[in-house]
């Protein structure tokens, strides 16, 4: 328990100048040289965008530069703030606004660009051109992958700044910082194989450092490998396979033991695979059925009251309710699939969208909800469409809605 | 040309032309005279006038501004009570235009807010009462808290009367020059009773299938209207096979759109209905009914509803196996 409270190393040893701040060079010096612009009133652009891998200390460098210069940090990430709306709500006002009493300026940081989908975040990307062209104050934002076609106006209107993946001894050097001042003793060969694991993700290594050497005094390459084989995740096939193979609630139940588990995946999984691996049986189908949807009420009372004490129970219906049924056939081999509720989903994504418009047409003009626009609309328009084309265009035209687009939605014919 | 849907060119714009809700009628006309309001909680069954009485009544307060001082909100499309407060926020924030010191805020579909969110919107009424009159809308009053309940003027919708709803469909035809049997609106009640607006929807569909109106095309429009895949889901479940029938259900809801608990209510209304003809034993359609009921509850309680219909196929299936053998 005391281990999930404590704080991360990567919080507590995140740093707060910018001298401190591991490798990168290059990028530390044109950043906080473009910054220094600003703070002399002439920008030779508004905006920045610092791109490259995770953990190299893009948004690290950039409350290290706001500290420095006394800056107010303004951060919206960009996967969470969804549409341009709530971009503008958030951002909008504040751009235009001077800074708080104490504050030489503010910084707009604008996390995770690239994680903005057009589809879905309608206008997020243009809010964030605006804001970038009415702010008093820089705009900075950052990026995996800045070369995403949907990037361009952003990268246009921005200085870039690329930072690389960090060098082994970059890794090493600043984990050696953190071992000192926890006063761990740390074997040379441990910090050698967690940077190595790293692969230039200083955050990543530090995570593991963490994970291996936590409440200990001294960490050996032994600590390591026991670590390492805990986490070595079986995939979701052989956790499948293990839960279906299991005879006994206890078996079943173990494959929980796995760190990491992502079990909202494992429902959708074990969804998928009942009738594969029962196939023969209606009455076992049923029952393991019967099972996760228990488990799945659980899951929902768990959500709905934030109620975690119900976790364990959810899960033990997920795994051994499953497994253990009174009809079970004799396992044999099977082939397991893909959760395809997951994979039809992102294949009609577009469809849907469509779908979503059309009924938002149907809903402002009847004055009703989409749910109903639905049930109770569509597909009576459908029929005077079909039957009656000319006339359905016309309700079309009422509506709204162009031919084209009603005829990507609309159902299959009578038979 | 462009030409609307029936449901909106016939629907009433004044209080007068509402068909039957005398009793509701009269009140809110006496509203409009005074010129005072409290806030409003209109329930009833679908199609029996709500949100046109809510339309109307705004219509008469502020006649011809009724769009400025109106603001329009559905529940269940709003993004969560946060977004409701904020749309609100932006709408009551100045006074009303003309003579009425207040704005009107129209919220259908209220009961299918959480009652957490109730509970916001409960302070939000508050919040705004100098500004703005909320008139909320919903099917079941029963899952509007008490709180906002005892807040509003309640308002109980009945399902329209038989000749009511007639008349209106004769009414429309004559107006479309449409020729219509007697036995089509006999067919159109015994389908839609008192909720006049799927009457409504049913007479135009067919309408548009043919020169006259009987009821073989009113059938062939419900037959249409309920997604085949609704039967054919079943059918395949009940046959032992469920993979097929479970594909059925990922088209209803993931292409359809059609959310999980409308899926169960209209597996519901087909089990029971005599011209489904699923091929079942009437005790097993009572077995069936019972478990829908079960699954129904799960839905509400659940977190994935996939799971739970799944749950629902794989035991229609062992009930086809049962009485299939049987007969």
């Amino acid at each position: 328990m005391a281990q999930q409270l404590a704080l991360p190393w990567t919080e507590k040893y995140r740093p707060k100048h910018v001298a401190e701040v591991v490798g990168n060079a290059d990028a530390k010096e044109k950043f906080v040289a473009w910054i220094k612009t600003w703070l002399a009133g002439t920008p030779s652009k508004k905006a920045a965008l610092l791109y490259g891998p995770p953990g190299v200390g893009k948004t690290t460098l950039v409350y290290a530069v706001a500290n420095d210069f006394r800056l107010e940090v303004l951060e919206a990430n960009a996967s969470d703030v969804r549409t341009s709306e709530a971009l503008k709500r958030r951002i909008m006002s504040a751009v235009r606004e001077l800074s708080l009493f104490g504050y030489r300026g503010k910084i707009i940081l604008l996390d995770e660009v690239d994680g903005i989908t057009p589809s879905q975040d309608r206008g997020g990307l243009d809010t964030i051109l605006q804001i970038i062209e009415i702010s008093r104050h820089p705009v900075v934002m950052t990026a995996n992958n800045p070369w995403d076609p949907k990037l361009r106006k952003l990268r246009e209107a921005s200085m870039l700044i690329e930072f690389k993946r960090l060098t082994r001894y970059e890794i090493i050097s600043a984990l050696k910082r953190i071992c000192s001042k926890e006063g761990i003793l740390v074997d040379y060969g441990v910090l050698k194989e967690i940077a190595k694991r790293a692969k230039g993700d200083l955050r990543a290594a530090i995570n593991d450092l963490q994970a291996v050497a936590y409440g200990k005094k001294r960490v050996t390459s032994q600590d390591l490998m026991v670590l390492w084989e805990r986490s070595a995740q079986l995939n979701m096939f052989e956790i499948v396979r293990s839960i279906f193979m299991a005879r006994t609630a206890s078996q079943a139940k173990s494959v929980l033991a796995q760190p990491n588990l992502n079990y909202e995946m494992l429902f959708h999984w074990i969804s998928e695979n009942i009738p594969y691996q029962y196939g023969e049986s209606l009455e076992a189908i049923a029952e393991a059925y019967n099972a996760l949807s228990r488990a799945d009420v659980f899951m929902g009372r768990i959500k709905r009251l934030q109620n975690w004490t119900l976790l364990p129970y959810a899960l033990e219906l997920l795994t051994a309710g499953v497994a253990v049924v009174e009809h079970k056939p004799k396992f044999r081999f099977t082939r397991y699939s893909f959760p395809q509720k997951i994979k039809i989903l992102s294949l009609t994504k577009e469809k849907r969208e469509v779908r979503e418009r059309v009924l938002e047409a149907i809903a402002r003009k009847c004055h009703t909800s989409k749910r109903e626009a639905n049930l109770e609309y569509l597909p009576y328009i459908e029929i005077i469409y079909e039957s009656n084309p000319s006339q359905g265009r016309k309700i079309l035209r009422w509506l709204g809605i162009g031919e084209r687009t009603f005829k990507k939605i609309a159902r299959k014919k009578e038979a | 040309m462009s030409e609307a849907l029936w449901v909106e060119k016939y629907r009433p714009t004044t209080l007068d032309e509402m068909i039957d809700q005398e009793e509701i009628v009269s009140r809110l006309k006496h509203f409009v005279a005074t010129r005072t309001l409290p806030h409003l909680l209109f329930a009833g069954p679908p199609g029996t006038g709500k949100t046109t009485a809510a339309l109307a009544l705004a219509r008469e307060l502020y006649s011809e501004r009724w769009r400025e001082n109106v603001l329009e909100l559905n529940a269940s499309d709003e993004r969560g009570i946060q977004t409701i407060r904020e749309r609100v926020k932006d709408f009551a924030r100045t006074m009303a235009l003309g003579e009425v010191p207040f704005k009107i805020i129209i919220l259908d579909e209220a009961d299918n807010m959480t009652s957490d969110a109730q509970q916001a919107l409960r302070r939000i009424m508050e919040m705004y009462s100098r500004t703005a009159r909320f008139c909320l809308i919903a099917n079941y009053p029963s899952k509007i808290i008490e709180p906002i309940q005892s807040r509003c003027s309640i308002f109980r919708f009945q399902p329209l009367k038989k000749e009511d709803v007639i008349k209106r469909l004769r009414y429309i035809a004559e107006c479309e020059k449409l020729k219509v049997t007697e036995d089509a609106y006999e067919a159109i009640w015994e389908i839609c009773g008192g909720d006049l607006r799927r009457a409504i929807n049913t007479l135009q569909a067919a309408a548009a299938m043919g020169d006259v109106v009987n009821e073989k095309a009113v059938y062939r429009v419900v037959g249409r209207v309920t997604p085949k895949e609704i039967q054919d889901m079943l059918n395949y479940a009940l046959q032992g096979n469920f993979l097929k029938a479970r594909d059925m259900l990922r088209q209803l809801m993931v292409e359809y759109g059609v959310s999980g608990i409308d899926v169960i209510r209209l597996i519901h209304r087909e089990l029971l209905s005599p011209r489904a003809g699923l091929p079942i034993p009437e005790e097993a359609r009572i077995e069936l009914a019972d478990l829908a009921g079960e699954i129904n509850f799960r839905l509400i309680e659940g977190a994935d509803e996939e799971i739970q219909l799944s749950a629902f196929l794989a035991k229609v299936a062992l009930i086809g196996k049962r009485y299939l053998k049987k007969t």
